[in-house]
């Protein structure tokens, strides 16, 4: 019985990542519209010092300095009014646990030969975790913890139509500038539609299936999908033609940066400045 | 195979953004050369159909299920230059939006994704479909064998990227400072799990979704339809 309700269940768990994936999104904009920290810097600011942040994280050699980066990215998150619960599940959930899952092996000798930190049997094998593994482990998932933290904290900290207008003022290739402001709308139209025909087709199937049929299924669904996007266009392209579209995107500028904004890059640049010398 | 940050030190980082620049810079100029002012929304709607392409579960013997990345497909209908703008965009969208890939990784994700991938595979399905007519059976082999190909061109250098790591940077006792396995175990994992079940995803997605557009739609499989 289980057995079958596992196998039956692809449109299934299509249907509940989809879903969460849409909840996960809408909680984000949420987050951003709270009256925190973060949410009050310039967008433009903050994105430059993330990277500044993201890439310090990376540069740093030592579990305590991407320790102490971690614990900033932890405070921050919680001036800027992020329930510390919903942050861990959602950063540690699924990359640096994937992260610390493929990690494992590298803790034994077999992997990371050096000093004996403890040794244990398992299924008649002699297992030995060394200090170097140890260390190496944990600066691995640390560092993919901070980063990734880092990363979250940008997001559901900015509205995501600021994010993308950012990157468009900075100087990216037209081709690039036009295609990032109308796909992110979407894949938000193209989820409603998969998540639609999923419902559908689950309405009429109501058993088990083959993974065969499955398939057919699956490859059906992603070709009629291309089939709408392809109708699609000439409606977008008609509805831009009606708001102005002259063939030269329009990039709308108008971001404020006060004292508070600078002072912040101020700090941050120190920061990433003493990590680079302290990493050379 | 999206990259976090923190899997590949600074310098490759570095390497693969500069690599990527000419490449972002020649895409953009042969698609705003050949593209008229009606396609923009296509590509844009391309990019969008890259990203939601790896949402759809596909079952898989043992009642698990897998999902495919579409690059090669994406590269059939858009052409190899527009796929490489298209699925940038669904990286850069995924790494900033999402927190799915490394912000200082998108340099070799696209480079793997954006390019080797839709490249290769469109290459491989364009010498192999050559000029056969487009309800030609060949083509959905063709497609099938460019998406299982491509798919594992990509994770080999991913595989690549991940092993030489251990190698470039290491503390002065010899602890590596970010992927920790070297080339003899990070490459055959990652071809491994993609010769055996992730290049077969892809293949059967591909071919598939070919197979469907030939019998329901084939004026979108025809040359003049792609953005090269």
């Amino acid at each position: 019985m289980k057995k079958n309700a596992r196998k039956r269940d692809f449109i299934e768990r299509s249907l509940i990542g989809i879903l969460s994936f849409l909840k996960g999104s809408l909680f984000a904009e949420e987050h951003a519209l709270k009256s925190g920290f973060m949410q009050s810097l310039d967008p433009r600011i903050k994105i430059l010092t993330f990277a500044i942040f993201i890439i310090a994280t990376l540069l740093a050699k030592s579990i305590l300095l991407v320790l102490s980066l971690y614990l900033l990215c932890l405070f921050l998150a919680c001036i800027s009014k992020i329930n510390l619960g919903f942050f861990l599940k959602r950063t540690w959930v699924f990359i640096p646990l994937f992260s610390l899952f493929i990690a494992l092996p590298a803790l034994f000798s077999n992997f990371t030969p050096g000093e004996e930190l403890f040794s244990f049997k398992f299924a008649g094998l002699a297992l030995v975790i060394t200090r170097p593994g140890g260390l190496t482990v944990l600066l691995f998932v640390l560092r993919v913890a901070t980063t990734v933290s880092f990363a979250v904290l940008l997001s559901i900290t900015t509205r995501n139509f600021e994010l993308l207008r950012v990157l468009r003022i900075f100087r990216i290739p037209q081709a690039f500038v036009m295609v990032l402001g109308i796909c992110y709308r979407y894949i938000y139209l193209f989820i409603g539609v998969i998540e639609n025909t999923y419902f559908a087709i689950k309405s009429r199937v109501g058993t088990a299936m083959r993974y065969k049929r499955g398939q057919q299924i699956v490859g059906w669904n992603i070709a009629f999908l291309w089939v709408r996007s392809y109708q699609l266009n000439e409606d977008v392209y008609k509805a831009m033609l009606s708001r102005g579209y002259s063939g030269e995107p329009q990039v709308l500028n108008n971001f404020r940066s006060g004292l508070r904004d600078w002072l912040w890059l101020i700090f941050v640049g120190v920061i990433g400045i003493c990590i680079i010398r302290f990493f050379h | 195979m999206h990259i976090p940050d923190g899997y590949l030190g600074p310098g490759t980082c570095g390497v693969f953004y500069l690599i990527m620049l000419p490449i972002w810079t020649i895409a953009s100029r042969i698609v705003k050369r050949t593209l008229n002012a009606r396609q923009v929304p296509l590509l844009a709607i391309g990019a969008a159909f890259s990203f939601v392409i790896m949402m759809f579960n596909i079952p898989i013997p043992g009642g698990t299920t897998g999902h495919a990345v579409g690059g090669v497909l994406v590269a059939i209908l858009l052409g190899p230059w527009a796929a490489c703008i298209a699925i940038t965009v669904a990286l850069v969208i995924q790494a900033l939006l999402f927190g799915d890939g490394g912000i200082t990784a998108i340099g070799a994700n696209c480079f793997n994704l954006a390019f080797v991938l839709p490249f290769a595979g469109y290459y491989i399905y364009k010498t192999i479909s050559y000029k056969t007519p487009i309800s030609s059976r060949r083509r959905v082999i063709a497609a099938g064998i460019a998406g299982y190909l491509a798919l594992n061109i990509a994770a080999g250098l991913t595989g690549l990227m991940f092993g030489i790591q251990p190698l470039l940077y290491k503390t002065a006792n010899g602890r590596a400072l970010y992927c920790p396995y070297g080339l003899n175990i990070a490459l055959p994992v990652m071809l491994g799990e993609h010769l055996l079940v992730f290049g077969w995803v892809e293949a059967i997605v591909t071919a598939l979704a070919i197979k469907y557009l030939q019998k329901h739609s084939p004026e979108l499989l025809a040359e003049g339809r792609r953005i090269e």
